[in-house]
């Protein structure tokens, strides 16, 4: 068959794909930063060109930094936490134990369940009179519809949904540390707190860079918790409403689409300037052989 | 002092036990308390002490979830949805990442970074575009405009394309020599190779579009359009504080995808471990 021919299999095999990709995700992601210089009025019949107007408004919005502040301090929390119980679980499970896949299956769980019906069931649990916390703790605390409180419950939520997944990329990572390395610092008397400080966490530095990485972009993201378990008209809505949540109420609550897209376009540049932080700081960090 | 290492080693596996057992219940109570509230009546559930166990454990709420909201319909879309935005992507992106992988042709790199570069833009960008191209089309409020945006996959083309990029080129070239056309050597020879990273796919696309919110919430608003995500959410509004039905909803909207866990659990793991191990 000469190449000619294989090129335009090449082509028509890659058609569905990249014709589906440029109409549906190409093009929305250029027209979005086009909607974001516009005004549209009469749901988008009449577009006036407005330059920066949009992206002025949202620089002296308060609620735009405080929403961005919001979605910070969300990742800030959710991401080291999420690490630090991933990994701490990870290693456990790492130790040659019985009943290993049981509670990797017990962990992942939460990975599977619909956000929505586990932020329902969070709303129980949190409820101040009758929630199973509460009694739990013995205290007496309105977690979702207290501005004090109500970031601390989306993070409960949040690290307890992440920590399966990340707790397994770690447990690969962990699996490919080569034994003989622990061998020779056990002849050298390392006790087990020393070769992980000195062998184990070395080595799995690019897993947990990766790790933090994928958690980063998905932290800034939050919508779902948001809109299931703090809700509309909840007063502690101001306190936690993240970007994601700013866009989709602007977009398709006030139907002002030009300022939801100038928002998640801030939250673009955001992902791309955290990534690339994290891709500049990895020389610090991460050991690779 | 090998007996002594080993008593240590055993009083540690004890610990690490202790440790993982009090986590894990902690990591399944809210799917305890799911189940045990739904089973309760509208005082139980809200009574001052918490009581744990209901007295009469009954199904009506589960009943009352699907008489008094759409749940029927919530579920008929989402398995289409979910069939759909699986069946597609997975057809389309094996065959596109055959040929990036495995057939050097003009534009390669250039339609290949097209490709993926969406893979780094978050999705809620794509969102008020999108929604504007379904009304366009007059889609808004209707199941296809639940997974026609959905119907390609970069993420699973890029995936699937490190997977056949790791075959061997030997078996392709007997194929080729046997008079097989690229489709041919894709379909029969080079498909069948990857069976286990489609599989992983499958997985991952079904809890995907199974699980997904926003999309849903954005496009549809009439009841019998919603899936079970968005449903659960309009089903708040209704039944505000009846908690037993609401909790019923919910152990109703996750029980398909936990089955499916529990059935393919080794696969499902590996699959999304992977999946981050390669996105």
């Amino acid at each position: 068959m000469n190449s000619r021919s294989r090129y335009v299999w090449a082509y028509i095999m890659i058609a569905p794909t990249l014709l589906g990709t440029v109409l549906f995700w190409t093009w929305p992601a250029i027209y979005s930063i086009y909607l974001s210089f516009l005004k549209s009025e009469n749901f988008g019949m009449v577009n006036h060109w407005v330059g920066l107007a949009n992206y002025e408004r949202l620089f002296k919005d308060k609620e735009f930094w405080q929403n961005l502040r919001n979605t910070l301090y969300y990742a800030v929390m959710f991401v080291p936490l999420t690490l630090l119980f991933s990994t701490f679980f990870a290693v456990l499970l790492n130790a040659k134990i019985r009943g290993l896949s049981a509670y990797r299956v017990i962990f992942f769980l939460p990975q599977v369940t619909m956000p929505a019906a586990a932020a329902m069931v969070w709303v129980v649990l949190f409820a101040r009179d009758y929630g199973f916390i509460n009694y739990l703790l013995g205290t007496h605390v309105a977690w979702i519809s207290d501005t004090r409180f109500a970031m601390f419950a989306l993070v409960i939520v949040g690290v307890w949904g992440a920590i399966g997944f990340n707790m397994l990329l770690i447990l690969a990572g962990l699996q490919g540390i080569p034994r003989a390395l622990y061998e020779a610092a056990e002849i050298d008397g390392a006790v087990r707190f020393r070769k992980f400080r000195y062998i184990t966490l070395p080595l799995l530095t690019p897993t947990l860079f990766f790790t933090t990485v994928v958690l980063m972009i998905g932290a800034t993201q939050i919508f779902d918790s948001i809109y299931l378990l703090i809700g509309k008209t909840n007063v502690a809505l101001p306190a936690v409403r993240s970007l994601v949540y700013a866009y989709y109420q602007n977009s398709f609550v006030y139907y002002d689409q030009n300022y939801g897209a100038a928002i998640v376009n801030i939250l673009l540049v955001i992902n791309l300037i955290l990534t690339g932080l994290q891709f500049a700081f990895q020389k610090k960090w991460v050991v690779y052989d | 002092m090998a007996n002594n290492q080993r008593a240590g080693h055993r009083r540690s596996n004890l610990i690490i036990h202790m440790v993982l057992t009090a986590a894990s219940i902690v990591m399944i109570i809210p799917f305890a308390w799911m189940i045990l509230t739904s089973l309760k009546t509208v005082t139980e559930a809200t009574q001052i002490p918490v009581n744990i166990f209901p007295s009469h454990p009954n199904l009506s709420n589960y009943a009352k979830a699907f008489e008094k909201s759409d749940f029927a319909h919530y579920y008929v879309n989402t398995v289409f949805t979910a069939f759909m935005k699986t069946v597609f992507p997975v057809i389309f992106s094996s065959m596109a990442a055959f040929a990036f992988a495995r057939i050097r042709f003009p534009g390669r790199t250039i339609l290949f970074f097209i490709i993926i570069s969406v893979m780094m833009v978050p999705n809620p960008v794509f969102y008020t575009p999108q929604y504007l191209l379904m009304s366009k089309w007059g889609l808004v409020n209707t199941v296809t405009a639940l997974w026609i945006c959905s119907l390609v996959s970069p993420f699973a083309m890029f995936m699937l394309r490190q997977f056949f990029l790791g075959i061997s080129k030997e078996l392709e070239e007997a194929a080729i020599l046997d008079g097989c056309n690229p489709f041919q050597t894709f379909r029969y020879i080079m498909l069948p190779l990857v069976k286990s990273a489609l599989v992983a796919i499958v997985i991952i696309q079904l809890l995907w579009s199974w699980n997904e919110l926003q999309w849903p919430l954005i496009i549809n608003s009439s009841p019998d359009k919603l899936t079970l995500s968005s449903g659960l959410a309009t089903l708040v509004s209704m039944f505000s504080t009846n908690y037993p039905v609401l909790m019923a909803g919910a152990f109703m909207a996750v029980i398909p995808m936990i089955v499916l866990f529990f059935l393919f659990q080794k696969r499902f793991i590996e699959g999304v471990a992977f999946s981050a191990h390669k996105g």
